[in-house]
């Protein structure tokens, strides 16, 4: 009897579920029709059914570059966004997310050594090219992505204040930069044009092969995500609670390291660094079902996440026009506003309230 | 005969600082806890009293000695084993937004519930009896930051009811509330272990009442020494004036309770009785006079009339008389002059 408050609670919020799936697929679709060259919505559904009689170019620019492409912005906008979720909660802390924590900086260091440091010793490695390149890169930003959390883990586990944590992210963030500044100095010119290439971030650079690697490790950071509601729950009243309720909390802590570090890692990896999307969609899932269970907040961060980078590439083509903008942006143009008026707003916004 | 919930010989507890270096906040502590009893561990800030707690809760090691809970070594239990035999109620209020009453209470079954957290019929009906407990009933849609301080609290003890531990600890639970919350949260964990048979340890800095309600003191010293006695005893003996000693605040042990003492003002010999005693000894003695029973030879005298409902004040000093019509205008002049 008393089970029925919440399960009404969670019916009203079903409607949501299906909305959501809806808009993501309204929005990759509108994506893949929209771009510098105008293909007919008529000629795109005949490519997508492989019917025959197409113009062989706009075959190749459909399935070749805008489909990964769609694909490639949702699995980001959704990793990002499972990732910050993960951190505001572990950090207890709205403002945690990869890339105003500095991760962001860490797989990219990790990238840069993947591409200029390897290079020094051997010369071999040229990003990707192959599956085998890609993942490479991938193991590169993820351990890199790992290295900082690991230390922000050590050194900011205890910080109350949020802008605190915000200021430590920004020194990590240097840190790393000077290093890779570093390693550009000392690397070969071509070797630096491939990490300079990578570093202005796009879904657009992302093959089918590349994909081959991202969907699995995404899918695989996202299901030992789904282990964790109940853990994530605990940790909301803070490690002592959870503790004393008999979390696991080093198991735990574990486990959003390598999801996090896995998802921020492989996102960094293939798209470069992208800004915001992490910090943000968490806040706009929590308001929107005004809810701080994470059974909810999972799938509603992996489906907003998702639509937020299918619209955020969206404009970054301009639509109608040649130019394309990088992607960072985009989601810095509407992100930094955004996190503004999480550290300005009143207490209750800055705290996870809603 | 009682079970022993907690036994606790020559305890050592404090901080480890890096590998040889510790910092003991207390040791050779020697303690006994029964099951239904309820205790409050009190002691001057900074005595050790969380420290103590958040050992004996194993959110903290022992430095040394030995803690047995119901007959099993505290080190032996794992975290979920532990989980079913202690919960907690910590000083600092929860930041959680967007959780209801209901969904912040049911996080006590986390030890009971499976891996996707799974609530039964069982786990509500126990939800429900631990909201009914906290006097919470009605409020389970609630949002928990909407609620008032107190009642967060009572929320939270609802949550570590909804454990079902044999032992529940709370770390000043009353410590960020008003009046009425503290008395309301002490009269509650009272009820709790006198009605509901529950084990209650709270440390607290509400002396007066916790005076009123425990079965026993746990009574630190700044040193970490603890005598665990009946309040009353620990005041006939002394004891709880040593411990709680400090400038110009005196535990009053006629009256049961602290006082502040104002410079000597002057004597004054009372006459009158009841209530209006009570409180006209209460405002003379909170500017410094030392009162006497009436006739007492002293320089001044005071004598309550009360005439239809109406009290008013004689003040003579043998040769005037003035009378007041309530006790601020009373003090204001004895202070004037």
């Amino acid at each position: 009897m008393q089970a029925e408050p919440i399960a009404s609670k969670q019916k009203a919020n079903n409607w949501l579920f299906w909305i959501l799936p809806a808009v993501l697929f309204l929005v990759a679709a509108l994506n893949l029709f929209l771009g510098s060259v105008r293909i007919p919505m008529g000629e795109i559904f005949k490519i997508l059914f492989g019917q025959p009689g197409v113009k062989d170019s706009w075959v190749y620019i459909v399935l070749n570059y805008r489909l990964p492409k769609i694909i490639t912005a949702g699995l980001a906008g959704a990793a990002l966004s499972a990732a910050g979720l993960q951190m505001q909660t572990m950090f207890r802390n709205p403002l945690a997310d990869p890339f105003i924590l500095g991760i962001n900086s860490g797989a990219s260091l990790g990238v840069a050594l993947a591409i200029m440091g390897v290079g020094m010793a051997g010369g071999l490695f040229i990003p990707s090219l192959t599956a085998l390149g890609s993942f490479g890169l991938v193991v590169a930003a993820s351990i890199g992505a790992a290295i900082v959390m690991g230390l922000i883990l050590l050194v900011g586990r205890k910080v109350q204040k949020p802008t605190t944590l915000l200021i430590l992210g920004l020194m990590f963030g240097h840190a790393t930069g000077a290093l890779v500044s570093l390693l550009i100095s000392f690397s070969a010119p071509e070797k630096v044009k491939a990490y300079s290439m990578w570093s202005f971030g796009s879904f657009t650079s992302v093959t089918w092969t590349e994909l081959s690697v991202m969907i699995p490790v995404v899918l695989f950071a996202i299901i030992l995500l789904a282990l964790m509601p109940k853990g994530l729950n605990a940790l909301l009243l803070g490690e002592d609670y959870a503790k004393s309720m008999g979390l696991n909390i080093k198991q735990m802590r574990l486990m959003i390291l390598i999801s996090s570090s896995l998802l921020a890692g492989v996102v960094t990896a293939f798209c470069g660094p992208i800004g915001f999307i992490g910090v943000a969609v968490p806040h706009i899932a929590r308001n929107m079902f005004k809810t701080a269970n994470h059974k909810t907040l999972i799938p509603a961060v992996l489906l907003i996440g998702a639509i937020v980078a299918v619209t955020a590439d969206m404009i970054a083509q301009m639509p109608g026009s040649q130019y394309i903008l990088p992607i960072n942006v985009v989601t810095s143009f509407f992100g930094a506003p955004f996190v503004l008026w999480v550290v300005l707003g009143k207490k209750g916004r800055s705290t996870f309230n809603v | 005969m009682k079970k022993t919930v907690l036994s606790i010989k020559s305890l050592e507890i404090g901080y480890l600082n890096g590998k040889p270096h510790r910092t003991i906040v207390a040791d050779h502590l020697n303690l006994n806890l029964y099951e239904g009893q309820f205790i409050c561990l009190v002691g001057p800030n900074g005595a050790g009293k969380s420290t103590l707690l958040r050992t004996l809760t194993g959110l903290q090691p022992a430095l040394g000695g030995e803690i047995c809970l119901n007959g099993k070594e505290l080190q032996k239990y794992s975290g979920k084993e532990l989980a079913y035999e202690v919960s907690v109620v910590l000083t600092s209020p929860i930041e959680v937004g967007a959780m209801t009453v209901n969904e912040l209470v049911a996080m006590g079954r986390f030890p009971f519930t499976g891996m996707f957290d799974r609530m039964t019929e069982h786990d509500w009906q126990i939800v429900h009896e631990s909201l009914s407990l906290v006097g919470m009933l009605g409020f389970e849609e609630r949002m928990v930051h909407r609620l008032s301080d107190g009642e967060r609290q009572k929320v939270m003890i609802a949550r570590a009811l909804a454990q079902e531990p044999r032992l529940l600890v709370l770390d000043e639970p009353t410590a960020y509330l008003d009046l009425p919350g503290r008395v309301s949260i002490m009269n509650l964990l009272h009820e709790l272990a006198t009605v509901h048979g529950r084990t209650v340890l709270t440390s607290t800095h509400d002396l007066d009442l916790a005076m009123r309600s425990a079965d026993q003191f746990w009574l630190m010293a700044s040193n970490g020494h603890i005598l665990q006695a009946a309040p009353e005893d620990l005041v006939l003996s002394g004891d709880f004036q040593r411990v709680f000693e400090r400038d110009r605040i005196n535990f009053d042990v006629m009256n049961g309770h602290f006082s502040v003492s104002s410079n000597f003002a002057g004597q004054i010999s009372l006459q009158g009785d009841g209530e209006n005693r009570v409180w006209t000894e209460r405002a003379l003695e909170r500017i410094g006079f030392q009162v006497f029973p009436s006739p007492t030879e002293t320089e001044l005298q005071l004598n309550i009339l009360e005439k239809n409902g109406e009290r008013s004040w004689e003040l003579s000093d043998g040769l005037y008389t003035k009378t007041f019509r309530n006790l601020a205008s009373l003090v204001e002049f004895l202070r004037a002059s």
